[in-house]
């Protein structure tokens, strides 16, 4: 355990209120929580307002494109699996433009933690629908409602044979910080996705909203993350937006199956040439 | 006594066309010939019209010839397809199925022989397969190779995959089909190939050369998506990879593949992907990524025909520009572009190198023609294979500054490097533009020095990249540039002219960006006439060397914008159409 502020680099500068507070404050617990050295995490992240969070976490990091936070983190993940590899993204990275990407890392089951803040829409540049903006919702590019019919990520990630599936509340920081704690543990990949307001842009979403529409999973008799149907039957109840670990299962996580020695980092390779066994290769071109 | 030769296979999609070109080209090399094979093939799996053609010549050769000697036809329609290419004495062997009438005129001074194949294989052996091999058989007679080089081949194939019996009966066919041919043709329909040893050298795909620079170079990380033509290095890499501690990923698009090498690099490996045309399209995002944050990575992109999907299985050098020029904003880049299938393994290990060493994407930009195809190449010297990490640091020389600054402003503009996970080390790579600790920054000046700082990189590089190399007569009136796959045509080319009484000169681009502007401008000055051959519409290479040689003399366009490669004949002709 260590504290938590060894994790600040530097004092936020989102909207006052903005939920990335709560994300940034969760993130540092999670990694106090696990004591993780800021060499040994790295923290990938897309465009958008959340992208500013590699200013202000003390950790490599790596601000690369918008939508494709994903593959990025995988690479790392996949040269250095000692690494702590948290992605962190918005809804527009992780839903729209980078939506094959999730699905995809998320099926191969890279041992990264993924975290996705959903503030419903397109917030740095000024506020425009994303994928998961309520259907009829007035934005700065839907001035007549949004005609399109929203998505939510924990529901695609449990189709697509997803192993740690969680949603936790920027207005939560504890539980958020745990379930972030638990991302990391898993060995495999964790998606968490954070319902997070925007204060400036989004003024039907707003903290009381939520407070208002979420449902702890936790709370519910007999609630168990390992039981697929359960979990399924949440994720669409209609009412109601089910926080907390959604789900979880045991698979093989894609390092261990692709890398010849998890103890033999690609990173820490020698990388001397072998003139006697590649002239062996060479042999097969005679 | 022959000298040079080429035999072409031709059928359906699904005849075993390639594997019937694969094992010829591996007989004939094993005789001791150098060789150069093309197909032409259609983008589907089975029932289009494919053919398969081995060229052999005692001289090197790096490209295709003009004519076909021997057709081996699968199919009465192949005959009557590639009857206009053969050589006046040329021999067709056909399958016996169907009728073909050649018109006189095109059949004039060729022998027509069947050989039964497909009959012969299900009556003898069993099974239609078989026909390949007996086909085999049947050429090996007619120029008179040792039947044991054969065998050899065929034992290789099959013994450990499939058992001494298949093996023994895939003799059995190729010495029918040897038999047959003895009993069907004449003796002065022979082309008998004298045997030479065949020492040190190899027969390789440029693609495989690509992976097998890789592999040496020390890329342990490859990411892709499936493309024609470039994914046999991958298919070829993904068997030892593992074996040297590296992984091969395939990925769920080309923007996944470019951003994934670039975390990869970012952690520490040794990254590459490769592509061609669409994919290459999707490559520009990342590879401004690259460029801004300064993360080395090689980038192999096999040219095939566009545009848009275009033709998947033709050959073409239309994508030079987009690499030179392409992606968003300005950075540096190296475009780097192999002649042979030497240059393939050389360039590659290069590339890794001068990717590290200036901490930019380097492409590697070859074609089709160069990376499908079989060329014989004197074996590769790995005592010569040297890895550069240029800046990157060590974890004990990391604890020992006391402010590291991954993007500090140095004089030649590159930075030192560390990697996550060491201590001391701890930094941003971003992609806005930044402070020499990775973070974000606006300041208009910081932003006037960063942008010098990336841009000097590769102004002192000229020295490490491979310069253009002069072929041919040493003063001469006439002088060709190209890049690439391209080569051999012009050589020969060069050679024919001669035989004209015409001298040339030909300058192969091996950079192709940084231009090589000081030899490039020197050669236009030797030369009275110039000639640009590539294998493009527009003139792409024509474009650069007048965007860069400035005043720039007249220079004109041998261009191809067909589905095959050039032969020497399509340079000779307009080089003599111009003196006329």
């Amino acid at each position: 355990m260590k504290n938590k502020e060894f994790y600040h680099r530097l004092d936020p500068t989102w909207c006052k209120g903005c939920g990335l507070f709560g994300v940034f404050d969760a993130l540092k617990r999670a990694a106090a929580a696990l004591a993780i050295e800021p060499e040994d995490l790295v923290i990938v992240t897309g465009i958008g307002c959340h992208g500013r969070l590699n200013n202000y976490f003390q950790g490599y990091g790596f601000h690369g494109l918008h939508g494709r936070a994903m593959p990025v983190a995988a690479g790392i993940k996949l040269v250095n699996p000692r690494l702590q590899v948290v992605a962190v993204s918005g809804d527009g990275d992780a839903y729209s433009i980078g939506l094959g990407h999730f699905i995809h890392t998320l099926r191969k089951n890279v041992g990264l933690t993924y975290v996705v803040v959903d503030n419903r829409l397109f917030a740095l540049t000024q506020g425009q629908a994303s994928p998961t903006t309520d259907f009829g919702m007035v934005t700065l590019s839907t001035p007549f409602g949004s005609k399109d019919f929203p998505i939510d990520g924990p529901s695609l990630a449990l189709a697509a044979g997803g192993t740690f599936i969680a949603r936790g509340f920027s207005g939560e920081v504890a539980q958020l910080a745990s379930l972030i704690e638990q991302g990391m543990r898993h060995d495999g990949f964790a998606l968490i996705d954070i319902l997070s307001p925007c204060v400036t842009h989004n003024k039907v979403n707003t903290y009381d909203w939520y407070r208002k529409h979420i449902s702890h999973v936790e709370d519910l008799p007999g609630y168990s993350p390992r039981d697929k149907a359960r979990a399924w039957e949440v994720l669409t109840h209609p009412e109601k937006i089910a926080v907390g670990l959604i789900y979880e299962e045991a698979k093989p996580s894609f390092e261990s199956l692709v890398l010849p020695d998890r103890e033999k980092p690609i990173a820490s390779l020698d990388l001397e040439v072998d003139g006697p066994r590649l002239r062996k290769i060479m042999d097969g071109f005679r | 006594m022959i000298k040079d030769l080429a035999v072409m296979i031709a059928g359906r999609a699904g005849d075993g066309v390639l594997f019937t070109g694969n094992v010829l080209a591996r007989l004939l090399k094993r005789h001791g010939w150098e060789i150069v094979t093309s197909r032409d093939f259609p983008s589907n799996i089975r029932g289009e019209a494919t053919c398969y053609t081995v060229r052999a010549s005692l001289d090197k050769i790096y490209g295709q010839g003009d004519r076909v000697n021997i057709l081996l036809a699968f199919d009465c329609e192949a005959i009557l397809a590639h009857l206009p290419e053969m050589a006046e004495n040329g021999i067709v062997f056909c399958d016996g199925q169907g009728v073909a009438a050649p018109s006189p005129e095109q059949a004039r001074g060729k022998t027509f022989h069947r050989l039964f194949l497909r009959t012969l294989a299900r009556e003898q052996f069993g099974q239609e397969i078989y026909k390949n091999v007996i086909a085999l058989g049947a050429l090996s007679y007619v120029l008179d190779l040792d039947p044991l080089l054969l065998d050899g081949i065929i034992s290789e194939m099959f013994l450990k995959r499939k058992g001494e019996e298949v093996v023994h009966k895939n003799i059995q066919a190729a010495r029918s089909g040897y038999e047959k041919a003895r009993e069907i043709t004449a003796e002065k329909e022979r082309h008998p190939l004298t045997r030479r040893p065949d020492e040190n050298r190899i027969l390789i795909s440029g693609d495989e050369a690509i992976g097998f620079g890789a592999l040496a170079a020390g890329c342990r990380y490859f990411a892709a998506y499936p493309i024609c033509p470039a994914s046999e290095i991958w298919q070829w890499l993904v068997h030892y990879l593992a074996d040297f501690g590296g992984a091969v990923v395939q990925t769920e698009d080309e923007l996944a593949s470019l951003n994934m090498a670039l975390g990869a690099s970012f952690a520490g490996a040794r990254a590459m992907t490769s592509t061609s045309g669409p994919g290459a399209s999707l490559m520009m995002e990342a590879f401004s990524l690259a460029g801004m944050a300064e993360i080395p990575v090689v980038i192999a992109h096999v040219q095939r025909l566009g545009p848009s999907t275009g033709m998947p299985t033709k050959t073409q050098q239309g994508d030079v520009l987009q690499w030179i020029f392409g992606s968003h904003g300005e950075f540096p880049r190296i475009v780097l572009a192999p002649g042979t299938v030497g240059e393939c393994f050389d360039l590659t290990v290069g590339a890794f190198n001068l990717a590290e060493k200036y901490q930019c994407p380097v492409i590697i930009l070859t074609e089709l023609d160069m990376g499908q195809d079989y060329r014989t190449s004197r074996a590769f010297d790995f005592s010569q294979v040297r890895i550069d990490r240029g800046k990157l640091l060590t974890p004990e020389v990391l604890q020992n500054i006391p402010d590291f600054k991954r993007y500090a402003i140095t004089d030649d503009g590159i930075s030192p490097r560390a990697l996550p996970s060491w201590k001391n080390g701890v930094h941003l790579v971003e992609s806005l533009e930044h402070d020499e600790k990775g973070y974000r920054d606006e300041d208009p000046l910081n932003r006037r020095r960063m942008m010098e700082k990336r841009m000097r990189k590769l102004d002192p590089a000229a020295a490490d990249l491979f310069p253009p190399k002069t072929w041919g007569c040493q003063k001469a009136e006439v002088g060709f540039i190209g890049f690439g796959s391209t080569l051999g045509a012009i050589l020969e080319a060069v050679d024919e002219l001669r035989a004209k009484n015409i001298a040339s000169r030909f300058l192969q681009l091996r950079t192709l960006w940084p231009f090589p502007a000081a030899e490039v401008r020197e050669f236009l000055a030797e030369s009275r006439e110039l000639f640009v051959v590539e294998h493009n519409f527009t003139g792409e290479l024509a474009t650069l060397i007048r965007s860069q040689v400035s005043p720039c003399s007249e220079i004109k366009s041998i261009l191809n914008y067909s589905t095959r490669p050039f032969t020497p004949r399509d340079i000779v002709e307009p080089v003599l159409r111009s003196r006329r």
